[in-house]
Protein backbone atom coordinates (compact mmCIF):
# COMPACT_ATOMS: atom_id res chain seq x y z
CA UNK A 1 0.00 0.00 0.00
CA UNK A 2 1.32 3.32 -0.82
CA UNK A 3 3.19 5.41 1.78
CA UNK A 4 3.98 9.34 2.29
CA UNK A 5 6.47 10.69 4.29
CA UNK A 6 5.97 13.89 5.23
CA UNK A 7 9.18 14.76 6.44
CA UNK A 8 11.32 13.71 3.79
CA UNK A 9 8.13 14.81 1.18
CA UNK A 10 7.95 11.43 -0.46
CA UNK A 11 5.10 8.88 -1.54
CA UNK A 12 6.22 4.93 -2.59
CA UNK A 13 4.11 3.06 -4.37
CA UNK A 14 4.94 -0.58 -5.37
CA UNK A 15 3.67 -1.59 -9.08
CA UNK A 16 4.10 -5.42 -9.75
CA UNK A 17 4.43 -6.65 -13.33
CA UNK A 18 2.14 -10.51 -13.52
CA UNK A 19 1.95 -12.70 -15.95
CA UNK A 20 3.23 -16.06 -17.48
CA UNK A 21 6.61 -17.14 -17.85
CA UNK A 22 8.97 -15.72 -20.72
CA UNK A 23 5.63 -12.72 -21.35
CA UNK A 24 8.27 -9.98 -21.17
CA UNK A 25 7.71 -8.74 -17.47
CA UNK A 26 11.66 -8.72 -16.83
CA UNK A 27 11.97 -7.23 -20.51
CA UNK A 28 9.79 -4.29 -20.04
CA UNK A 29 12.04 -3.18 -16.73
CA UNK A 30 15.09 -3.85 -18.42
CA UNK A 31 13.47 -1.62 -21.44
CA UNK A 32 12.22 1.38 -18.93
CA UNK A 33 15.76 1.41 -17.36
CA UNK A 34 17.53 1.46 -20.20
CA UNK A 35 15.60 4.69 -21.76
CA UNK A 36 14.55 6.72 -18.06
CA UNK A 37 17.56 9.68 -17.57
CA UNK A 38 19.39 8.48 -14.72
CA UNK A 39 18.31 11.06 -12.34
CA UNK A 40 14.86 9.60 -12.07
CA UNK A 41 15.88 5.69 -11.81
CA UNK A 42 17.82 3.65 -9.71
CA UNK A 43 19.65 0.28 -10.35
CA UNK A 44 17.82 -3.26 -12.18
CA UNK A 45 18.49 -5.67 -9.31
CA UNK A 46 17.07 -8.86 -11.27
CA UNK A 47 17.78 -11.81 -9.24
CA UNK A 48 17.42 -15.04 -12.07
CA UNK A 49 18.55 -17.84 -12.96
CA UNK A 50 21.86 -19.00 -15.09
CA UNK A 51 19.85 -18.71 -17.92
CA UNK A 52 18.58 -15.44 -17.37
CA UNK A 53 14.98 -16.09 -16.32
CA UNK A 54 13.60 -14.78 -12.87
CA UNK A 55 13.92 -16.67 -9.90
CA UNK A 56 12.83 -14.39 -7.08
CA UNK A 57 12.20 -10.77 -8.65
CA UNK A 58 13.70 -7.87 -10.65
CA UNK A 59 13.49 -4.70 -8.82
CA UNK A 60 13.63 -0.91 -10.55
CA UNK A 61 13.08 2.08 -8.19
CA UNK A 62 11.70 5.46 -10.16
CA UNK A 63 10.91 8.35 -8.93
CA UNK A 64 9.50 11.31 -10.46
CA UNK A 65 8.42 14.43 -8.23
CA UNK A 66 4.98 15.23 -8.53
CA UNK A 67 2.55 18.49 -7.27
CA UNK A 68 3.36 20.11 -4.04
CA UNK A 69 7.04 19.28 -3.81
CA UNK A 70 6.59 15.63 -3.61
CA UNK A 71 8.68 12.97 -4.69
CA UNK A 72 6.49 10.11 -5.48
CA UNK A 73 8.38 6.55 -5.96
CA UNK A 74 7.80 3.89 -7.63
CA UNK A 75 8.94 0.79 -6.91
CA UNK A 76 8.58 -1.55 -9.90
CA UNK A 77 8.61 -5.53 -9.29
CA UNK A 78 8.49 -8.58 -11.40
CA UNK A 79 7.36 -12.01 -10.50
CA UNK A 80 8.75 -15.42 -11.77
CA UNK A 81 6.23 -16.24 -14.41
CA UNK A 82 7.04 -20.26 -14.03
CA UNK A 83 4.32 -22.39 -12.51
CA UNK A 84 6.45 -23.74 -9.93
CA UNK A 85 7.85 -20.42 -8.23
CA UNK A 86 4.22 -19.41 -6.57
CA UNK A 87 5.00 -19.10 -3.57
CA UNK A 88 7.46 -16.43 -4.20
CA UNK A 89 4.90 -14.67 -6.75
CA UNK A 90 2.84 -14.12 -3.41
CA UNK A 91 5.52 -13.18 -1.50
CA UNK A 92 6.03 -10.19 -4.55
CA UNK A 93 2.61 -9.09 -3.99
CA UNK A 94 2.85 -8.45 -0.39
CA UNK A 95 2.02 -4.38 -0.33
CA UNK A 96 1.20 -3.98 -3.88
CA UNK A 97 -0.72 -0.61 -5.08
CA UNK A 98 -0.77 -1.28 -8.28
CA UNK A 99 -0.28 -4.32 -11.00
CA UNK A 100 0.81 -4.44 -14.75
CA UNK A 101 -0.28 -7.42 -16.39
CA UNK A 102 1.40 -8.55 -19.26
CA UNK A 103 -0.26 -10.80 -21.60
CA UNK A 104 1.69 -12.90 -24.42
CA UNK A 105 0.14 -12.85 -28.15
CA UNK A 106 1.33 -16.03 -29.20
CA UNK A 107 -1.71 -17.96 -29.92
CA UNK A 108 -0.10 -21.01 -27.63
CA UNK A 109 0.10 -18.90 -24.93
CA UNK A 110 -3.61 -17.69 -24.42
CA UNK A 111 -3.98 -20.77 -21.77
CA UNK A 112 -1.14 -20.01 -19.90
CA UNK A 113 -2.29 -15.90 -19.82
CA UNK A 114 -5.79 -17.04 -18.32
CA UNK A 115 -3.86 -19.31 -15.64
CA UNK A 116 -1.82 -16.31 -14.96
CA UNK A 117 -4.44 -14.22 -14.98
CA UNK A 118 -6.70 -16.51 -12.32
CA UNK A 119 -3.53 -16.90 -10.32
CA UNK A 120 -2.99 -13.71 -9.69
CA UNK A 121 -6.82 -13.32 -8.63
CA UNK A 122 -5.77 -16.54 -6.08
CA UNK A 123 -2.65 -14.83 -4.65
CA UNK A 124 -4.45 -11.31 -4.13
CA UNK A 125 -7.08 -12.76 -2.73
CA UNK A 126 -4.95 -14.54 0.24
CA UNK A 127 -3.95 -11.04 1.25
CA UNK A 128 -7.34 -9.98 1.13
CA UNK A 129 -7.49 -8.13 -1.91
CA UNK A 130 -9.51 -7.97 -4.46
CA UNK A 131 -8.12 -7.37 -8.03
CA UNK A 132 -11.56 -4.49 -8.66
CA UNK A 133 -10.18 -2.45 -5.50
CA UNK A 134 -6.65 -2.50 -7.04
CA UNK A 135 -5.23 -0.29 -9.97
CA UNK A 136 -4.37 -2.40 -13.07
CA UNK A 137 -4.09 -1.99 -16.68
CA UNK A 138 -3.55 -5.16 -19.57
CA UNK A 139 -0.14 -5.12 -21.54
CA UNK A 140 -0.59 -7.40 -24.85
CA UNK A 141 2.71 -8.04 -25.64
CA UNK A 142 4.82 -9.67 -28.75
CA UNK A 143 2.34 -7.79 -31.05
CA UNK A 144 5.31 -8.30 -33.80
CA UNK A 145 5.29 -11.62 -33.80
CA UNK A 146 3.32 -13.75 -36.37
CA UNK A 147 0.88 -15.47 -35.69
CA UNK A 148 -0.37 -13.71 -33.16
CA UNK A 149 -4.18 -13.08 -31.35
CA UNK A 150 -6.45 -10.18 -32.35
CA UNK A 151 -6.13 -7.48 -29.68
CA UNK A 152 -10.48 -8.49 -29.41
CA UNK A 153 -9.67 -11.89 -28.55
CA UNK A 154 -6.96 -10.68 -25.58
CA UNK A 155 -9.68 -8.23 -24.77
CA UNK A 156 -12.40 -11.40 -24.67
CA UNK A 157 -10.31 -13.73 -22.37
CA UNK A 158 -8.78 -10.88 -20.33
CA UNK A 159 -10.83 -8.20 -19.88
CA UNK A 160 -14.22 -9.21 -20.29
CA UNK A 161 -15.40 -8.43 -16.74
CA UNK A 162 -17.83 -6.14 -15.49
CA UNK A 163 -14.62 -3.59 -14.58
CA UNK A 164 -13.05 -3.02 -17.59
CA UNK A 165 -9.61 -1.85 -17.72
CA UNK A 166 -7.31 0.13 -19.77
CA UNK A 167 -4.77 -2.16 -22.39
CA UNK A 168 -2.04 -1.61 -24.63
CA UNK A 169 -0.31 -3.49 -27.47
CA UNK A 170 3.33 -3.90 -27.33
CA UNK A 171 6.52 -4.73 -28.31
CA UNK A 172 8.66 -4.65 -25.00
CA UNK A 173 11.95 -5.26 -26.70
CA UNK A 174 11.42 -2.30 -29.00
CA UNK A 175 9.88 -0.43 -26.10
CA UNK A 176 6.53 -0.30 -28.03
CA UNK A 177 3.90 0.55 -25.68
CA UNK A 178 6.00 0.08 -22.83
CA UNK A 179 5.95 3.63 -21.29
CA UNK A 180 2.70 3.83 -22.42
CA UNK A 181 2.02 0.73 -20.24
CA UNK A 182 4.20 2.15 -16.90
CA UNK A 183 2.66 5.93 -17.16
CA UNK A 184 -1.29 4.31 -17.25
CA UNK A 185 -0.33 2.12 -14.10
CA UNK A 186 1.54 5.20 -12.04
CA UNK A 187 -1.62 7.34 -12.81
CA UNK A 188 -4.08 4.89 -11.87
CA UNK A 189 -2.12 4.16 -8.97
CA UNK A 190 -2.50 7.84 -8.01
CA UNK A 191 -5.66 8.58 -8.50
CA UNK A 192 -6.49 5.77 -6.11
CA UNK A 193 -4.33 7.25 -3.48
CA UNK A 194 -6.57 11.24 -4.03
CA UNK A 195 -9.86 8.95 -3.63
CA UNK A 196 -8.59 7.17 -0.46
CA UNK B 1 -1.67 -3.61 6.33
CA UNK B 2 1.32 -2.43 4.54
CA UNK B 3 0.83 1.68 4.39
CA UNK B 4 2.64 3.47 6.80
CA UNK B 5 2.78 7.90 6.97
CA UNK B 6 5.64 9.55 8.52
CA UNK B 7 5.07 13.49 9.68
CA UNK B 8 8.09 14.89 10.89
CA UNK B 9 8.34 14.49 14.34
CA UNK B 10 7.95 10.82 13.35
CA UNK B 11 11.03 11.13 11.45
CA UNK B 12 13.10 12.76 13.70
CA UNK B 13 12.50 10.11 16.67
CA UNK B 14 13.06 7.60 13.97
CA UNK B 15 16.58 9.23 12.91
CA UNK B 16 17.42 10.15 16.44
CA UNK B 17 16.73 6.46 17.80
CA UNK B 18 19.08 5.25 14.95
CA UNK B 19 21.51 7.48 15.60
CA UNK B 20 21.31 6.29 19.10
CA UNK B 21 21.37 2.43 17.84
CA UNK B 22 24.68 3.50 15.88
CA UNK B 23 26.30 4.89 18.81
CA UNK B 24 25.41 1.75 20.84
CA UNK B 25 26.15 -0.98 18.53
CA UNK B 26 29.28 0.13 16.41
CA UNK B 27 27.43 -0.30 13.56
CA UNK B 28 28.38 2.10 9.92
CA UNK B 29 25.13 2.28 8.96
CA UNK B 30 21.55 1.27 9.76
CA UNK B 31 18.33 1.24 7.42
CA UNK B 32 14.57 1.02 8.73
CA UNK B 33 13.01 -1.01 6.05
CA UNK B 34 9.09 -1.91 5.72
CA UNK B 35 8.58 -5.86 4.95
CA UNK B 36 6.86 -4.37 1.95
CA UNK B 37 10.27 -3.59 0.79
CA UNK B 38 10.14 0.15 1.54
CA UNK B 39 12.70 2.10 2.91
CA UNK B 40 11.47 4.13 6.40
CA UNK B 41 14.57 5.59 7.13
CA UNK B 42 18.11 5.37 7.13
CA UNK B 43 20.95 6.79 9.30
CA UNK B 44 25.10 6.65 9.63
CA UNK B 45 27.84 5.61 6.11
CA UNK B 46 25.13 5.19 3.58
CA UNK B 47 26.12 7.37 0.58
CA UNK B 48 28.14 4.89 -1.32
CA UNK B 49 25.09 2.17 -0.82
CA UNK B 50 22.25 1.87 -3.24
CA UNK B 51 19.44 2.28 -0.12
CA UNK B 52 16.11 1.21 -2.08
CA UNK B 53 17.56 -1.68 -4.09
CA UNK B 54 19.19 -2.66 -0.71
CA UNK B 55 15.60 -2.84 0.95
CA UNK B 56 13.82 -4.21 -1.23
CA UNK B 57 16.14 -7.26 -1.57
CA UNK B 58 16.18 -7.32 2.46
CA UNK B 59 12.84 -7.58 2.49
CA UNK B 60 12.81 -10.39 -0.17
CA UNK B 61 15.47 -12.10 1.66
CA UNK B 62 13.29 -11.75 5.15
CA UNK B 63 10.05 -13.26 3.07
CA UNK B 64 12.24 -15.85 1.86
CA UNK B 65 13.62 -17.01 4.81
CA UNK B 66 10.11 -17.11 6.66
CA UNK B 67 8.94 -19.55 4.48
CA UNK B 68 11.79 -21.10 5.45
CA UNK B 69 11.17 -20.69 9.14
CA UNK B 70 7.55 -21.92 8.26
CA UNK B 71 8.83 -25.41 7.03
CA UNK B 72 10.60 -25.95 10.16
CA UNK B 73 7.21 -25.05 12.32
CA UNK B 74 8.55 -21.66 13.14
CA UNK B 75 6.61 -18.40 12.94
CA UNK B 76 9.50 -16.44 11.54
CA UNK B 77 13.10 -16.24 12.07
CA UNK B 78 14.11 -12.95 14.25
CA UNK B 79 17.20 -12.43 13.86
CA UNK B 80 19.51 -12.74 10.37
CA UNK B 81 22.93 -12.69 10.18
CA UNK B 82 25.35 -12.38 6.65
CA UNK B 83 29.00 -12.55 7.21
CA UNK B 84 31.36 -11.28 4.71
CA UNK B 85 35.32 -10.76 4.54
CA UNK B 86 35.34 -7.00 5.66
CA UNK B 87 31.52 -5.83 5.89
CA UNK B 88 28.49 -7.55 7.64
CA UNK B 89 24.78 -7.26 7.63
CA UNK B 90 22.36 -8.07 10.34
CA UNK B 91 18.76 -8.07 9.98
CA UNK B 92 16.25 -7.35 13.67
CA UNK B 93 12.68 -7.76 13.04
CA UNK B 94 11.65 -4.48 15.28
CA UNK B 95 8.06 -5.60 14.94
CA UNK B 96 5.57 -7.02 12.78
CA UNK B 97 6.08 -5.03 10.17
CA UNK B 98 9.58 -3.45 10.59
CA UNK B 99 13.32 -4.68 10.16
CA UNK B 100 16.42 -3.22 11.08
CA UNK B 101 19.04 -3.84 9.25
CA UNK B 102 22.38 -3.06 10.44
CA UNK B 103 25.87 -2.73 8.46
CA UNK B 104 29.25 -2.94 10.64
CA UNK B 105 33.04 -4.25 10.09
CA UNK B 106 35.09 -5.94 12.65
CA UNK B 107 35.25 -2.99 14.91
CA UNK B 108 32.03 -4.37 16.45
CA UNK B 109 30.61 -7.53 16.72
CA UNK B 110 27.22 -8.99 15.78
CA UNK B 111 26.70 -9.53 19.63
CA UNK B 112 26.93 -5.59 20.25
CA UNK B 113 24.72 -5.26 17.50
CA UNK B 114 22.33 -7.50 18.16
CA UNK B 115 22.47 -6.08 22.22
CA UNK B 116 21.59 -2.73 20.57
CA UNK B 117 19.04 -3.51 18.19
CA UNK B 118 16.99 -5.21 20.45
CA UNK B 119 17.09 -1.86 22.97
CA UNK B 120 16.02 0.29 20.43
CA UNK B 121 13.73 -1.83 19.57
CA UNK B 122 11.53 -1.05 22.47
CA UNK B 123 12.86 2.82 22.05
CA UNK B 124 10.93 2.63 18.85
CA UNK B 125 7.81 0.59 19.16
CA UNK B 126 5.74 3.89 19.77
CA UNK B 127 6.78 5.51 16.68
CA UNK B 128 6.44 2.61 14.56
CA UNK B 129 3.28 1.53 15.53
CA UNK B 130 2.15 5.77 15.11
CA UNK B 131 3.32 5.27 11.45
CA UNK B 132 1.50 2.30 10.63
CA UNK B 133 -1.90 3.05 11.79
CA UNK B 134 -1.93 6.56 10.61
CA UNK B 135 -3.95 7.15 7.00
CA UNK B 136 -3.40 9.51 4.60
CA UNK B 137 -6.04 12.66 5.07
CA UNK B 138 -3.85 15.75 3.44
CA UNK B 139 -5.37 17.40 0.87
CA UNK B 140 -1.37 18.35 -0.71
CA UNK B 141 -1.15 14.59 -0.99
CA UNK B 142 -4.61 14.06 -2.21
CA UNK B 143 -3.79 15.99 -4.84
CA UNK B 144 -0.76 15.23 -5.81
CA UNK B 145 -1.92 13.51 -9.59
CA UNK B 146 0.08 14.68 -12.53
CA UNK B 147 -1.24 15.68 -15.61
CA UNK B 148 1.70 14.97 -18.53
CA UNK B 149 3.80 11.66 -18.69
CA UNK B 150 5.69 10.77 -15.46
CA UNK B 151 8.27 9.03 -17.35
CA UNK B 152 9.33 8.85 -20.75
CA UNK B 153 12.25 7.93 -22.66
CA UNK B 154 15.57 9.96 -22.25
CA UNK B 155 15.66 11.99 -25.34
CA UNK B 156 19.47 11.70 -27.09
Amino acid sequence: MASVNYAQKEISCKIVYYGCAMCGKTTNLEHIHQAVPARDKGQLVSLATETDRTLFFDFLPLEVETIGGFTTKFQLYTVPGQVFYNATRKLVLRGVDGIVFVADSQWDRAKDNVGSFRNLEENLAEYGYHLDSIPYVLQYNKRDLDPVMPEHYLEYTLNNRPKRVLAFQSVAPRGDGVFETLNAACKLVLAKLRQE
Amino acid sequence: MDEFVVYEEDQEAIDRELRWFLDNSGAKCALLVHKSGQLIAKQGFTHHLATDELAALAAGAYAATKQIAALLGEAEFSVLFHQGEREHINFSLLDERTILLAIFDDRTSVGMVRLAAGQVAGRLRPVLERIATRRVADEQVIRATPRGDLFAPEQT
